[in-house]
């Protein structure tokens, strides 16, 4: 016990930076990744096949390919082809992905389950396609789909660890080279796993409120 | 003073030979409709006649496979891909009222009646809203403008569909059935704003299994049955006296059960 105190006190900082790389990580994925997801919401069900292909492209491969494979891609496959990324932005570009696809198909979900009478009634009253994605069936697709993109962002926060296989200086890659040099791997990881939690926990909590502010209406 | 003869008004509603089939369904033949201005006209007819298509055909919410349809000059041709300002405008003298009144859930009362007028005919939000408040107060729901629609009565909801659909100055209103998900109760009150629009002068359509207002209201009737109208006219000569067989049978279903 006493350890763990010792080791919070000395490696707390270098640990805490961990977790401030991995909350960028997470959010940097998620202001890429669910505008893409958005885009991709609608790709696969267009009509122009270009689109609805390279959607469903997207979506496939991102969702049925592990966010291992996609960060070493990314890190150690794209500099074949001559493209090379610091660690960090490669795995901001493979974890980006990996949201994109998931959170297109939660989205589409959720639009889906918009009433097709609202769409019907906007048409009917002369509105154009477009402020009726805009007004009445995005913002209630949206609304649905919360939830579940709270939840997802919880779970791609906890997907950054794995970053730390491509050298992204995050929580994980921290406490492990912490662990190797001290050999104390038993305090560090629980620290590590408690800096998770210490996120995770409170963010679940948030979503499940904020579906409570968002169904008022209902 | 001469009355005016609204049978002779110029007509706001055209409908030419209209047909509509699903695979080997058919579920319009040649319906030909013309609704004179100022004037209402019911439709009536046994569940899979086709009215509400008709109706539906009238703004294109269903794409009709062959005929015509003008309303208030706005012309569109069954055959070809309707040109998108056409059926917007088209759509803009035509207001609709449907069965689930498909208000906007999470938008006020109010804002569901403003934001068409804001984005259909450019209103700054301020003339939008007292329009919407003009039209809530006439509907007797002003208390109601900013509650959600959840928080209305089946009745209530039905009279904000109505006043969103008036708010954009529509030529015609089409009703499709707006009572029958409501209790029968609450039906009178959403009759009783009917009957005082019709009063006005406004031109209106209305599809409706109601035959009280079908016959004190209308100034014709339409009846229909098998996807074509079978008879139409003058609603007090056909419901005490239908010539066709068919109205016969479903007239008795109604009248007397």
């Amino acid at each position: 016990m006493n350890n763990l105190v010792d080791v919070a006190i000395q490696y707390g900082p270098t640990l805490f930076d961990g977790l401030k790389v991995s909350l960028s990580l997470t959010l940097l994925s998620l202001a890429f990744g669910l505008p893409l997801g958005l885009v991709f919401a609608f790709g696969v069900t267009a009509h122009n096949r270009t689109f609805r292909y390279l959607s469903v492209f997207f979506v496939e491969v991102g969702r049925g390919a592990p966010a291992l494979v996609l960060l070493q891609l990314m890190y150690y496959g794209l500099p074949n082809a001559d493209i090379t990324l610091s660690s960090m932005a490669s795995a901001c570009l493979a974890l980006t992905w990996t949201t994109a696809a998931y959170s297109a198909e939660l989205i589409r979900g959720g639009i889906q389950s918009v009433p097709p009478g609202e769409v019907e009634g906007s048409h009917a009253l002369g509105m154009s396609y477009r402020d009726c994605l805009r007004f009445v069936v995005i913002p209630q697709g949206l609304r649905i789909a919360l939830p579940s993109l709270m939840g997802f962002a919880v779970l791609l926060f906890q997907a950054t660890s794995l970053a730390y296989s491509v050298a992204v200086p995050e929580l994980m890659s921290q406490a492990y080279s912490i662990g190797s040099s001290t050999f104390q791997y038993l305090p560090v990881f629980i620290i590590a796993g408690l800096l998770y939690a210490a996120i995770s926990i409170p963010a679940t909590w948030l979503s499940v409120y904020a579906e409570r502010m968002l169904s008022r209406h209902l | 003073m001469i009355e005016p003869n609204i049978r002779t008004g110029t007509p706001v509603v055209r409908v030419t030979n209209l047909a509509k089939a699903y695979g080997s369904n058919v579920v319009l033949r040649d319906v030909s409709l013309t609704v004179p201005e100022g004037s209402v006209t019911a439709m009536i007819g046994p569940s899979g006649a086709g009215k509400s298509t008709v109706l539906r055909c009238m703004n294109l919410l269903e794409q009709p496979d062959s005929g015509e349809i003008e309303i208030d000059g706005h012309r569109i041709n069954a055959g070809r891909k309707p040109n998108p300002k056409n059926l917007a405008a088209l759509r803009r003298s035509a207001g609709m009222v449907f069965q689930h009144f498909n208000l906007f859930p999470h938008m006020t009362v109010l804002r569901n009646i403003s934001l068409p007028q804001e984005r259909v005919l450019g209103r700054s939000r301020d003339e939008a809203n007292e329009k919407s408040m003009e039209l809530l107060k006439r509907m007797g729901l002003a208390e109601k403008a900013d509650q959600y629609p959840s928080r209305c009565s089946g009745g209530q909801q039905q009279r904000i569909a109505i006043a969103r659909a008036l708010a954009l100055g529509p030529r015609v209103m089409l009703f499709d059935e707006p009572t029958s998900a409501l209790d029968p109760e609450v039906g009178v009150e959403v009759l009783e704003v009917m009957k005082e629009l019709a009063s006005t002068g406004m031109t209106m359509v209305v599809v409706t299994h109601e035959m009280a207002f079908a016959g004190n209201v209308a100034d014709e009737l339409v009846v229909m049955a098998d996807g074509g109208i079978i008879e139409k006219g003058e609603p007090g000569q056909i419901l005490q006296d239908p010539q066709h067989d068919r109205t016969r049978r479903f007239l008795r279903a109604v009248l007397e059960r």
